[in-house]
């Protein structure tokens, strides 16, 4: 792979990419991918220089490896809309997702299938990320937990969400802690206690996992449930005809008090829920997520008397005809909700000014397949991929495997450029993280790690 | 007062600065604080040392400084005016300090140091004023600093702090730092059990992790799923088996039993340690798997067939659904080395991988007085799947124990029919002393010809959540799926055009346990099975010409049913528990 310097000049950078440091208030509460980090992390509010894409390796397709890409984003650079660096991690592990430590020093990518997550210094070159550190005893450290999904920091450590067991591949999993060394810190495991039922006529206890996200003014940390191994890695016809494969997806997000990691309650949220995503203003004090095969969105809440409780609030497009939403990020202003739906390649977005009554307001075709949606802080800039889970992703023609950046101007999402992953012969294009060389710059950097 | 406390006040009360604006730890806490004890605060680390000045200019170690009591680290510089970055970390740890002014007991065990990241400007002399106002009798609060940069480089790094220097274009110093704010509770063994920033750093929280350390000593208990059980002992349970059927070449010993069994869960058996055998045949689900049709292999492939259960394999006198190996000391290398299964490139990656593990060697070396080989892997794999021996059902207490009870009166008329008008023992055979349930031949039941040859309806209809059904075009289900693999059973080994669509007859014993039926795992309950039967299978030019309509009641079905419910061993439970006791290879 051809690596470019960026052509940025350092005074434009430092104006176009100004840092929100931790300490700034209106950081403290938690989430899109510019505005869908973990609390209290430095946040790109400017231009981005590079998106990180974790992307899985196909194969019969270049290196056949799993690899972080790195695409240049920033419009005055020589190298924009390219392909600028490449990190091949060996072997095919089912990338997925990725986040950065608390630091924001470290990026942290996990893989479904082997178990492994690959820790690549960001810090040092932001443009040439660099593997420093592969994590191998995840399983077993954990005490059997399968699939490591979100990488959510916390101080000084990372949160992991796990998505099955090696003890049958079903979706029975755990919360694993990592402190920011890579070193196990502690498992828990997602309650299977009915007790713990909002509903207790609901038949939802069901131990499963996929992304979290905190609130820690409301001591509050959220897990949803998506299913295990068996099924994230199988063939996504043949899962659909399997009807027992098809009784075990999860129904349930969980909250947490999240100072003592214990779990408070279940709520019942049919259809496997995914992605969560919070509100970013101290007043709203609500989550968001979706069901993937459901089609709803739901809404996780506090109520008046300072309960947490959850209501599916609308649907997305034709629930019928199975649209499958995937990723979603909200605004920074929590007014709008951007929505992907892989089965028919779609972004929509919804306005959520009123939490309780999202509206769709916008829906544009992306590609034939459509998973990851990342958002600039502002709003303006959005980019798409197109990866679900290699097993899952279209077949023949229509498994198009792209990394594709917009602007949104208000009303419209207006195309910039377009990576074949294919033609380039990275393979299947999936989680993305920005990055910018400000956020590191400044002279005389007191802490060389 | 000091500097700081008016810089505080200040923030605190300026008008452009608004409730919302400030750090959670200013404001009362909006949550009740845990209670000590209740939770864990696992250890997150060692405590790092380094060589630091208190404000008299003397030079400790900063381990040395931790030690005998619980602390609370803080790194600051003394002219942070971000009123959510350094001034809250002291503001918090003034707030405990008065606090435990009226808790004397706890306030002797703990200790506070804050530490400067900017040694250029935070002289000891500058730190003794920054801390002067805060330093009373009750508790012990230390403010220290470095020498110099190249002292606290160490420091900083080893508790990963990022701190950077604010210059102006020009380069110049600003004298401010971008820093993200964090505090550590450090243990009395100097580890680290809880690090906090600005949204999570709180006064009443702090107090109730100090308490837990100091009052409770927790601890990291977080529970382990697969804690070993005893291993208990089984007793063989054969009424109803013929003698078990033992190679020459490989008498079964506890040796080879035992490494069989570590080998059969072990996933580092698969090329990518994914998948181990017990993955497809899960014990808790009859040694198959309940939860699919058809087994995925590595890296999520697709397998054709229903993962077969293990329950007496040693009886079957062919292997696979399709016969196609008649030895379990070879069979083994089947899925070790299918590119679907396990993907293994070749039996000198299995051997080599598995004889670089330190306990295999000792286990091989006991069990065989070699190495791991071709052979001895097969042998001792095969050991353990021959002692998967399940009998001494209902049925076979019944009929071979003349128990009369031991059967229920509908389960004996199921057996009637089973033996007689419904002509299941015609393939799946009893004999006088003993029942493998199976010919050990092959049949054309029709399943894979409707499979292979009957176009599918338009749509199918899904059940997306509990109880929430769609019906969704096979146009969109066909969009995410691989070619469907073609599937002509017996033929593929014999090349014999007799031979399309016929499968082994499989054991009925335990058969409760492991639906799906069929090879290809289309059936899910043993009802669906018997209606199938009831029904004549798929009709069609090669059906065997056994399978026919039965015209059998719905009463004739349920004693069926209860017939088959009886065939299950008495020993399910202990096996079961005996695999869960084998630790999982990773």
């Amino acid at each position: 792979m051809n690596t470019t310097q960026n052509s940025l000049r350092p005074l434009t950078r430092l104006l176009n990419t100004s840092l929100l440091l931790a300490t700034l208030p209106f950081a403290f509460n938690a989430t899109a991918d510019e505005t869908c980090q973990s609390p209290y992390m430095a946040k790109i509010t400017g231009q981005e220089d590079v998106v990180y894409v974790w992307t899985l390796g196909m194969e019969g397709l270049g290196d056949e490896q799993d690899k972080m890409v790195t695409v240049d984003v920033n419009p005055v650079s020589k190298t924009y809309g390219k392909v600028i660096d490449s990190v091949s991690v060996g072997g095919r592990n089912e990338a997925h997702h990725a986040d950065f430590t608390d630091d924001r020093q470290f990026l942290w990518a996990g893989g479904l299938d082997t178990n492994k997550i690959f820790v690549f210094d960001v810090h040092t070159d932001p443009l040439h990320p660099k593997l420093v550190k592969t994590i191998t005893d995840f399983v077993a450290k954990s005490g059997g937990v399968v699939g490591p999904h979100s990488t959510y920091a916390l101080p000084g450590r990372m949160m992991i969400t796990g998505l099955s067991n090696n003890k049958d591949h079903g979706g029975k999993t755990a919360l694993v802690e990592y402190n920011n060394a890579g070193d196990y810190v502690s498992t828990y495991w997602m309650p299977t206690d009915k007790a713990l039922q909002a509903d207790p006529s609901s038949v939802y206890a069901d131990g499963y996992g996929y992304d979290v996200r905190a609130l820690p003014r409301k001591n509050l940390l959220l897990t949803s449930s998506f299913t295990g191994w068996s099924n994230y890695m199988m063939d996504f016809g043949k899962m659909l005809t399997d009807a027992e494969a098809m009784k075990h997806f999860g129904n349930t997000v969980v909250q947490w008090d999240l100072h003592t990691r214990q779990a408070k309650k279940i709520f019942s949220v049919p259809g496997a829920p995914l992605e969560l995503r919070c509100a970013w203003k101290t007043e709203h004090n609500y989550c968001f997520t979706t069901t993937a095969l459901t089609s709803k969105i739901w809404l996780i809440y506090e109520d008046k008397d300072a309960v947490w409780q959850a209501k599916a609030v609308a649907d997305i497009g034709e629930p019928a005809n199975i649209p499958l939403p995937v990723d979603i990020s909200i605004s920074s202003d929590d007014t709008k909700l951007w929505v992907n739906t892989f089965m028919d390649g779609k972004t929509r977005l919804f306005d959520i000014s009123d939490a309780f009554h999202p509206k769709q307001v916008y829906e544009q075709k992306i590609g034939a397949q459509v998973n990851m949606v990342s958002s600039s802080w502002d709003g303006t800039r959005l980019y798409f991929t197109s990866s679900l889970l290699a097993n899952w992703d279209k077949k023949g023609l229509d498994n198009e495997q792209f990394f594709k950046a917009y602007r949104w101007d208000g009303q419209h999402l207006q195309q910039q450029f377009t990576i074949d992953f294919i033609k380039e012969k990275l393979g299947r294009a999936h989680q993305m993280k920005f990055g910018a060389r400000s956020l590191y710059s400044t002279p005389n950097t007191a802490t060389p790690r | 007062m000091s500097a700081l406390f008016f810089l505080l006040v200040s923030c605190l009360y300026s008008s452009t600065l608004t409730a919302a604006s400030l750090a959670p730890g200013y404001a009362p806490l909006t949550f009740t604080a845990p209670v000590p004890g209740t939770y864990s605060l696992p250890e997150l680390g060692k405590a790092q040392d380094g060589r630091v000045l208190d404000s008299q200019a003397h030079e400790h170690s900063l381990l040395a400084l931790m030690k005998g009591k619980v602390v609370l680290l803080s790194f600051i510089y003394s002219s942070c005016d971000d009123v959510n970055g350094c001034p809250l970390a002291t503001f918090v740890l003034h707030k405990i300090q008065q606090h435990l002014s009226k808790h004397l007991a706890t306030a002797q065990q703990l200790r506070l140091l804050t530490l400067s990241f900017n040694p250029e400007h935070d002289t000891p002399d500058v730190m003794g004023q920054y801390g002067r106002s805060f330093q009373n009798t009750s508790l012990d609060w230390q403010f220290l600093t470095t020498r110099s940069e190249q002292e606290l480089a160490p420091i900083l790094h080893n508790y990963q702090l990022s701190v950077q220097k604010i210059n102006t274009d020009d380069g110049k110093f600003t004298g401010k730092f971008t820093h993200a704010l964090k505090v550590f509770l450090i243990d009395e063994q100097q580890k680290i059990r809880n690090i906090y920033s600005a949204d999570f750093l709180h006064p009443e929280t702090l107090l109730s992790d100090i308490n837990a350390l100091v009052t409770h000593q927790t601890h990291n208990n977080s529970p382990k799923p697969h804690a070993t059980p005893v291993r208990p002992t089984r007793k063989p349970s054969l009424l109803g088996l013929p003698k078990l059927p033992v190679p020459r070449t490989n008498p079964l010993t506890k040796a080879k039993i035992e490494l069989g069994r570590k080998l059969f869960f072990d996933r580092r058996l698969s090329f990518n340690n994914t998948v181990s055998c017990a993955m497809c045949h899960l014990p808790e689900q009859g040694f198959t798997s309940n939860d699919m049709a058809t087994a995925v292999g590595v890296e999520g492939r697709s397998v054709r067939r229903n993962a077969p259960t293990l329950y007496n394999v040693a009886y079957a006198t062919t292997l696979f659904h399709d016969g196609r190996e008649h030895s379990l000391e070879q069979q083994v290398w089947g899925p070790l080395l299918a590119h679907n299964e396990m993907a293994n490139p070749s039996m000198a990656y299995v051997l080599d991988k598995i004889n670089q593990q330190a306990d295999y060697h000792a286990a091989f070396t006991h069990a065989f007085n070699k190495p791991a080989t071709m052979e001895t892997l097969g042998m001792a794999l095969a050991s353990y799947q021959r002692s998967l021996t399940s009998a001494h059902s209902a049925f076979d207490r019944w009929l071979y124990q003349h128990e009369s009870t031991a059967l229920s009166s509908e389960a004996q008329h199921g057996y009637t029919l089973f033996i007689g008008k419904a002509g299941c023992a015609k393939c799946h055979t009893i004999n006088t002393h003993s029942a493998v349930f199976s010919d050990q031949q092959f049949h054309n039941t029709g399943i894979a010809y409707q499979a292979n040859m009957v176009t599918n309806a338009p749509t199918q209809q899904l059940e997306i959540a509990p109880k929430v059904f769609v019906n969704v075009a096979n146009s969109l289900i066909n969009s995410v799926s691989a070619s469907k693999q073609n599937d002509l059973g017996r033929y593929e080994i014999s090349q014999n055009p007799a031979h399309r669509w016929q499968y082994k007859t499989p054991s009925l014993r335990n058969i409760a346990l492991t639906a799906p039926y069929m090879h290809n795992g289309s059936l899910r309950s043993l009802s669906d099975v018997l209606d199938f039967y009831n029904a004549g299978g798929v009709a069609h030019e090669q059906l065997d010409p056994l399978i026919k309509p039965l015209n059998l009641s719905p009463k004739d079905l349920a004693a069926l049913l209860a017939f088959l419910q009886a065939l299950t061993g008495d020993n399910v439970k202990q096996i079961v528990n005996e695999a869960l006791s084998e630790p999982i290879g990773n």
